[in-house]
């Protein structure tokens, strides 16, 4: 599970059985917590944007 | 049981050599296709300048990136091919240790007389020379029109020709050399990793540029006495976007281009892909990556500008901020790297600005800056992975590492600000860099070229006239 930093080599990745994968942070919390933040921030700017809009209507209706 | 034995034998060599004019031929297409796919490319450059310019030097833009391409094709052809092969150890041009560069290994394999023209030319035997030496020309022609944007609608075409020349042609390469090549000096003692070419094409022309913006001058009109600025607008904001779009499009055959195939003679190995380091590499990590790049970067310019040319301008920055790891990154990261980018965008080309610098597009900050923090990034989030794999063996592999990075970093800079400085200084003593006043004001078009962009004018609509 996860980059073998104690040897700093690829080879596992290329192992049979092994799953392959090359990403950072994989075999820990580390892609659930980013995959998280990108979620939440998708939803942020999406709140700020559509705050922000309306914010542009109401200016031009007075 | 030996005639059938033999038969079999006899067969396996036919299945096998047809498996290998198969690999070959795909190897070849691949490449191949990828430089049609980075002239679009250039397609975007040419609309989106031209967007960006005055109706009044809107073909004098067009005629300085089509030129600049067309003189960066011969030039890579005379020396910048031989430059990336010679340079990689530093200047001392001795081979390194995988034995694919040095004076010697250049002089075989990249000059257009004598028997190294058997590689630089058709060649039946061969069919892997001429893909890559256009791959890798394209590169050059994007490194040069990344710089073309910044200097509109003032400089000289034969001036600005020259200064592409400097750089799609050595400055870049020798940045190449040293960062993206497996005998290179910065990889193999530094750690330096840089997959997607963010420092050593990116940040080498984004500084480039600011070297030669120094010399240029602002545009007349640019800046008040009291060093406040005024926008200069494009005259055609929707060709300027979509030619952005374009430039993302042709960007994937760019980034497709940086993958090594298997199974050839001069494959890092004979059944993976892997980066131009040997380390391990899929389409579809690129694509997983690339994709978040450009949604994070066009996602975090929007919240901070609503604007749709720094949209697009976003795209090209979240790219660029995830390249150097496109390969090892997790796409979530990449997005979110991606948009800080977008956000951090404006405020960086507004700063530029504040300090008199008239950089027309924003390719100092999309490209230099942006480039550089790509390349730093990789070092905060992934230290410890091997830099370079090929063939090392039990070898000690340089790592990935923060300091390298930024030393990485620092040098891809320099090599683009030195260079530029320099030699648009020198063009500028000799009165070959910025156009005359009169010109200026007057439009580039009728001093430049023979032909108007719109001959009937640009018809407005009631609402906008009344």
């Amino acid at each position: 599970m996860g980059f073998p930093y104690d040897t700093g080599d690829w080879s596992p990745i290329f192992a049979d059985g092994a799953s392959g994968v090359m990403f950072m942070g994989w075999g820990g919390a580390a892609p659930g917590f980013y995959t998280f933040v990108a979620v939440v921030l998708c939803v942020v700017v999406l709140w700020k944007g559509n705050k922000s809009e309306h914010e542009q209507y109401e200016k031009l209706e007075k | 049981m030996e005639e059938q034995l033999a038969e079999l034998a006899a067969k396996l060599a036919e299945v096998e050599a047809k498996t290998n004019v198969t690999n070959t031929m795909f190897a070849e297409a691949y490449y191949y296709l990828t430089i049609p796919l980075m002239i679009l490319i250039h397609a975007g450059f040419l609309a989106y300048e031209m967007g960006a310019s005055r109706v009044k030097n809107v073909l004098s833009s067009g005629v300085k990136n089509i030129l600049a391409f067309a003189f960066m094709i011969p030039t890579f052809y005379f020396f910048g091919w031989w430059v990336y092969w010679a340079f990689p150890t530093g200047l001392s041009l001795s081979m390194g240790a995988m034995e694919i560069s040095g004076l010697d290994y250049a002089n075989s394999i990249a000059l257009g007389w004598g028997d190294a023209t058997a590689a630089m030319g058709p060649n039946i035997n061969d069919q892997s020379a001429g893909v890559f030496f256009g791959a890798f020309a394209l590169f050059a022609c994007t490194t040069a029109s990344i710089m073309s944007g910044a200097v509109i609608e003032r400089i000289q075409t034969v001036g600005f020709t020259i200064l592409a020349i400097v750089l799609g042609s050595f400055a870049w390469v020798v940045a190449a050399a040293w960062g993206w090549h497996a005998d290179g000096w910065l990889v193999t003692k530094f750690g330096v990793h840089d997959f997607g070419a963010a420092g050593l094409v990116h940040a080498v022309a984004g500084f480039f540029a600011l070297g030669v913006l120094l010399n240029l001058g602002p545009r007349i009109g640019k800046f008040n006495a009291d060093g406040s600025s005024n926008h200069i607008a494009g005259h055609n904001m929707p060709l300027t976007v979509t030619g952005l779009m374009l430039i993302i499009v042709g960007f994937w055959g760019f980034l497709m281009a940086c993958v090594i195939i298997p199974g050839e003679a001069w494959s890092w190995y004979n059944d993976a892909p892997a980066t131009i380091y040997g380390t391990p590499i899929t389409l579809s990590a690129l694509a997983f990556n690339i994709l978040m790049g450009i949604s994070g970067g066009v996602i975090g310019a929007w919240i901070y500008t609503k604007d749709p040319f720094w949209m697009m301008s976003g795209a090209f920055a979240g790219i660029i901020s995830v390249a150097s790891g496109l390969d090892i990154y997790f796409p979530a990261l990449a997005f979110i790297i991606a948009l800080v980018a977008g956000i951090i965008l404006k405020p960086c080309a507004n700063w530029l600005e504040q300090r008199g610098v008239d950089d027309a597009v924003g390719a100092v900050t999309v490209h230099g800056t942006i480039g550089l923090f790509g390349v730093i990034m990789l070092g905060v989030f992934a230290s410890g992975y091997p830099a370079l794999d090929a063939f090392m063996g039990d070898g000690v592999r340089p790592t990935v590492s923060l300091w390298g990075q930024i030393v990485g970093a620092v040098v891809f800079g320099l090599l683009g600000f030195v260079p530029g400085y320099i030699c648009s200084f020198i063009l500028n003593q000799m009165g070959m860099l910025r156009t005359p006043e009169a010109a200026e004001i007057a439009g580039l078009d009728p001093a430049k070229v023979p032909a108007q962009g719109y001959p009937e004018g640009i018809p407005t609509s009631p609402a906008a006239s009344s």
